[in-house]
């Protein structure tokens, strides 16, 4: 067994290496980690000097030694990290401390924010972590990291590819939240859940201004947690930090204090400051601390406790949605993306995700839905599959702490998905059914979660992250079924004290007014313990309900939630109210989607898709363009307009996907924000105005290379290709990709735009058009489309 | 801070006067925006001095070649360089409003560029404050006039971007947040004209749309 020295009374970490190499005369700007090789003694007598302070723990030199910051330096991630582990090595000899392998941010920005992927910064962390492995190094520090998903990912490459134990430290300004916003409570328990050994806080402030953020810190695990402060704030005149050793060792108390038990210092401390800590730990010991045991789950910006009621949205299931399961076929992903932002406005807790098709690939569709949806829905998700490698693909790519549903008590199930489960520490759904199928006494499925809990703790899965579904049986089927539910619910809430899951729609199925039933059902299983109801957040009868039963139950605090849902002012109307007399015209052309939307399903009785789209929705979108390049209306209207068609169009994708006929289809283009770009709010617009004219979007995204253009091009004999470029640096990545398609025999016909882009530069470059705002792309797909 | 309705408005493209509804919402987003995400921004102030091959921060391990730093600082002795930006919290809520709603992005995009502005002008108030007795020139940014976009990577750098507020540079230049400036300021111990703002140093001149529809941009 591994000795874990983190775990024995207090440890003395070691204090800044940039800050005081920078005060010894290295130049700001540089790469500190190339004095591995040019300067090893200069950091090995560093090293030493903290030693003899006092610290047990050295971080070698290598916190920026990743292959992306080394790039240009034609040095490799082994050598430098070899020889920075080597020199604190030779500080350590002789002595009990400890080298650890320091791992920073790899200093780009990853998806969906950068274009660095999950997968591509996994491997950047991988070949530092053995690297620092074969140098030697004792164990892993992960620091300074502000984005949870890059720290997941350095986690991971650290756990899979090293035995070394693994520290982890993030950075938090003064309102609780990281740069990226995620909260203390979402980065305690997702790094608990895969596995750091211990956790904590560094940079960013003095010792003072976290102590409160530790305090939450030590609440939300059961880890050791580790505090490394900066000497205060930096003066911009002189960069010098505010904060002397006393004080530094003041503020620190305090965090001791709070149950941290790993302590060191960040930028502008040095060797004194950590001499004044190894006094302050001397005659200390560490202090009681209490950790708050709750199921959880969580985004990074979005911590979801369940100590109540929260609602599971269940609308992204195929399961008897024609246009979902179209979506899944097509990949078309802002589909799917729109069903879960519904649920997130409703009032969803947490997002059920379930892509399970016949036709579709649910181990490579799964991990993309995952990250197509955290790239706007804040909620935490509940990935739905029985399929172990799908839930593990995507599982991986999560970012926070999900739950998976589901395993079930038949033992195979159990030991295919609960190691998964434990590996990425997510919270896990079990059903009371077996291969014996749904047993119909409550006292035959409390007996199966048992058995599931059981199983559960024997992978080392604590009781919160068990959730049980008592299975909601059809009341017009098996009538007598809808109480022994309840039954079950009740005893599981009492006997086993686990969270309760019931997808209560069920209950309705084949019956009249089932909102009633549903509506009725819900109360009663809430009354008896359910606290997690996968239901649609879409009928506000459901979500009114609940909102109730929190005020019956106490959780809704003074009834504050329930007041400011029911009494406040009606929510301000986006447009003025609309005239009993509006057309479907004039409905799109005010921008008013809703309207629109009830005004083409009352159109589509007496007149085709077709003709609903040639003789009304085209001519009021071009009513609008007309009047936008008169300068009568601007951006923000062209685009009200635009999703007002949209919401037409998707009446007509219904009713075409319902009966089984061909999709209205004027044309598909390829549209791309060029490689080396990240801006993608201007390819955007025009996708959105084009595609609601009925042509059919492939969006490639931003960053994109000239072989993916000209891949999707060949693959989908694509005629029409729309690039999108908004800085000077990155319009020859736009001309190369011009060049690129101009090497197929039938080349499509190419448009531009963006900021930078004129027209002159546009015939420079090859291209056949110039749009110059999104109008003129319409203009421009008429003429090579023919309609 | 506040994003400014009129600025905002210009960034959307509307000249003349914009119909209520959509001013309307344009405050609304404006207000929105500004209770969810502040601007945030860091600077240090450097010892200028002229060299061979341009101004020398020596202090950032900067030199700043061209004319436009060598008329701008020509009167200074320090310059600071600033950055600001609304950081990811800002993506995070333009990337989830796109996916609802294209028109309210495109207001939220402006405000946006609005509020970082508003965050810059209120950074150059407080080097002001810091400084008494030193007079500020304009502000000026890697890619205005001759100097180098380039120096994006040093200027991040020596401001320790990354680490202190997030912002990392692209291998393109590109600052990401995306929602970020970066810029130059000489200080000085005389009065120092304005260089920048206003029509009569502003390159466009008689071409400008503005000034033609008998109005200004307002910079």
């Amino acid at each position: 067994m591994r000795s874990e020295f983190w775990k024995e009374g207090l440890l003395l970490l070691d204090g800044a290496m940039g800050t005081v190499l920078q005060q010894r005369g290295l130049p700001p700007g540089g790469i500190p980690e190339l004095l591995n090789l040019t300067d090893p003694g200069l950091l090995t007598s560093i090293h030493r000097e903290y030693i003899d302070a006092g610290s047990r723990v050295i971080y070698a030199n290598t916190f920026g030694a990743n292959r992306l910051k080394l790039e240009k330096t034609g040095k490799t991630v082994d050598e430098v990290v070899a020889a920075g582990v080597a020199a604190a090595k030779r500080a350590a000899a002789g002595t009990d401390a400890r080298v650890a392998l320091d791992v920073g941010p790899l200093g780009a920005l990853l998806e969906p924010m950068g274009t660095l992927t999950f997968e591509q910064a996994y491997d950047l962390f991988r070949e530092m972590a053995e690297a620092g492995t074969r140098a030697g190094a004792d164990l892993a520090v992960i620091e300074t990291m502000t984005d949870l998903y890059e720290t997941k990912a350095a986690l991971l490459a650290v756990k899979e590819n090293t035995g070394l134990p693994v520290f982890v430290t993030m950075s938090f300004d003064r309102t609780g939240r990281t740069f990226t916003g995620c909260t203390v409570a979402s980065m305690a328990r997702t790094l608990e859940a895969l596995g750091a050994d211990a956790v904590g806080l560094n940079c960013s402030l003095g010792p003072d201004l976290l102590a409160p953020l530790l305090e939450e810190l030590v609440r939300n695990t059961r880890l050791p947690v580790i505090a490394k402060p900066n000497a205060g704030l930096p003066d911009p005149a002189d960069g010098h930090y505010d904060t002397d050793p006393e004080a530094f060792a003041a503020g620190l108390a305090r965090c001791l204090d709070a149950g941290v038990t790993i302590v060191g210092g960040c930028c502008g401390t040095t060797p004194d400051y950590i001499r004044r800590l190894a006094a302050l730990l001397r005659d200390r010991k560490p202090a009681a601390r209490a950790y708050d045991t709750v199921s959880f789950v969580c985004s990074p910006v979005t911590p979801c406790r369940i100590d109540g009621v929260r609602i599971i949205g269940e609308r992204v299931n195929p399961t008897g949605k024609k246009r979902l399961q179209q979506a899944l076929l097509e990949r078309d992903l802002d589909y799917i993306l729109d069903v879960a932002v519904q649920q997130e406005d409703a009032g969803a807790d947490i997002l059920d995700v379930n892509v399970g098709f016949p036709g579709v690939d649910e181990t490579e569709l799964l991990p993309l839905v995952v990250k197509k949806l955290q790239s706007a829905v804040s909620l935490p998700l509940q990935l739905d599959s029985s399929n172990a490698a799908a839930l593990e693909a995507a599982l991986r790519v999560y970012n926070g702490k999900a739950a998976v549903n589901s395993v079930n008590g038949d033992p195979e199930t159990l030991e295919t998905v609960l190691p998964v489960v434990k590996k990425y520490g997510a919270a896990v759904v079990g059903l009371t059914l077996d291969k014996g199928g749904i047993p119909l006494t409550a006292e035959a499925r409390v007996k199966i979660a048992r058995r599931i809990l059981e199983a559960a703790r024997s992978y080392g899965i604590p009781d919160e992250d068990v959730w049980i579904d008592c299975l909601t049986l059809t009341a017009s089927a098996q009538q007598n079924q809808a109480a022994e539910t309840l039954r079950a619910v009740r005893r599981i809430r009492e006997e086993l004290g686990l969270q309760v899951v019931l997808g209560v729609s069920n209950i309705s199925f084949g019956l009249p007014n089932r909102t009633l039933i549903t509506e009725n059902f819900l109360v009663q299983a809430l009354g008896a313990g359910l606290t997690l109801p996968i239901l649609n957040p879409n009928q506000r009868e459901m979500t009114d309900a609940v909102a109730a039963f929190r005020v019956l139950s106490g959780e809704d605090r003074e009834c504050r939630a329930f007041i400011a849902r029911f009494s406040g002012a009606p929510a301000a109307q986006t447009a003025p109210a609309a005239p009993e007399t509006l057309t479907l015209d004039d409905a799109v052309v005010r921008g008013l989607a809703a309207e629109a939307g009830r005004l083409a399903r009352t159109a589509l009785e007496t007149e085709t898709e077709l003709e609903l789209v040639e003789r009304h929705l085209i001519p009021a979108l071009d009513r609008v363009g007309a009047d936008y390049e008169a300068g009568r209306a601007f951006l923000p209207q062209l685009l009200s307009a635009a999703q007002a068609a949209q919401a037409v169009f998707e009446v007509v994708r219904e009713s075409i996907a319902k009966s089984g006929g061909t999709p209205v289809r004027k044309g598909r283009f390829v549209i791309a924000t060029v490689q080396g770009d990240i801006h993608d709010i201007g390819k955007n617009i025009v996708k959105t105005v084009l595609e609601n004219y009925g042509y059919e979007a492939l969006d490639l995204g931003r960053d994109v290379a000239p072989e993916t253009v000209l891949e999707t091009v060949q693959r989908e004999k694509i005629r029409l290709v729309g690039l999108s470029a908004l800085m000077t640096t990155t319009l020859p990545a736009m001309e190369a990709t011009i060049r690129l398609l101009h090497t197929l025999p039938e080349p499509p016909a190419v448009f531009v735009g963006g900021a930078v882009v004129t027209p002159e530069y546009a015939r420079e470059m090859g291209a056949d058009y110039y749009a110059r705002d999104a109008r003129e792309s319409v203009e421009i797909a008429r003429k090579v489309f023919g309609k | 801070m506040q994003p400014d309705i009129a600025e905002t408005l210009r960034y959307l493209g509307v000249r003349g006067a914009p119909d209520e509804a959509l001013r309307r919402d344009v405050e609304q987003a404006a207000a929105a925006l500004a209770e969810q995400v502040q601007p945030q921004y860091t600077y240090r102030v450097f010892p200028a001095v002229p060299g061979p091959d341009g101004i020398v921060l020596a202090g950032a391990g900067m030199t700043l070649p061209g004319e436009t730093a060598a008329k701008m600082l020509a009167e200074c002795g320090r310059a600071a360089l600033l950055l600001c930006t609304l950081g990811a919290p800002f993506e995070t809520l333009l990337r989830a409003c796109q996916a609802r709603s294209m028109a309210r992005a495109v207001v939220l995009d402006a405000c946006g560029s609005a509020l970082v502005e508003a965050g810059c002008a209120a950074a150059e108030r407080e080097i002001a404050e810091r400084f008494p007795g030193c007079w500020l020139t304009d502000r000026f940014s890697p890619g205005y006039g001759d100097l180098p976009l380039a120096l994006q990577t040093s200027l991040c750098a020596a401001l320790d971007a990354g680490r202190r507020l997030g912002v990392s540079v692209t291998e393109s230049l590109l600052l990401n947040p995306t929602k970020t400036v970066t810029a130059v300021i000489g200080l000085a111990e005389t009065p120092q004209a304005a260089r920048i703002r206003g029509c009569g140093a502003c390159a466009l001149g008689d071409a400008c749309a503005y000034r033609k529809g008998g109005g200004t941009c307002a910079v």
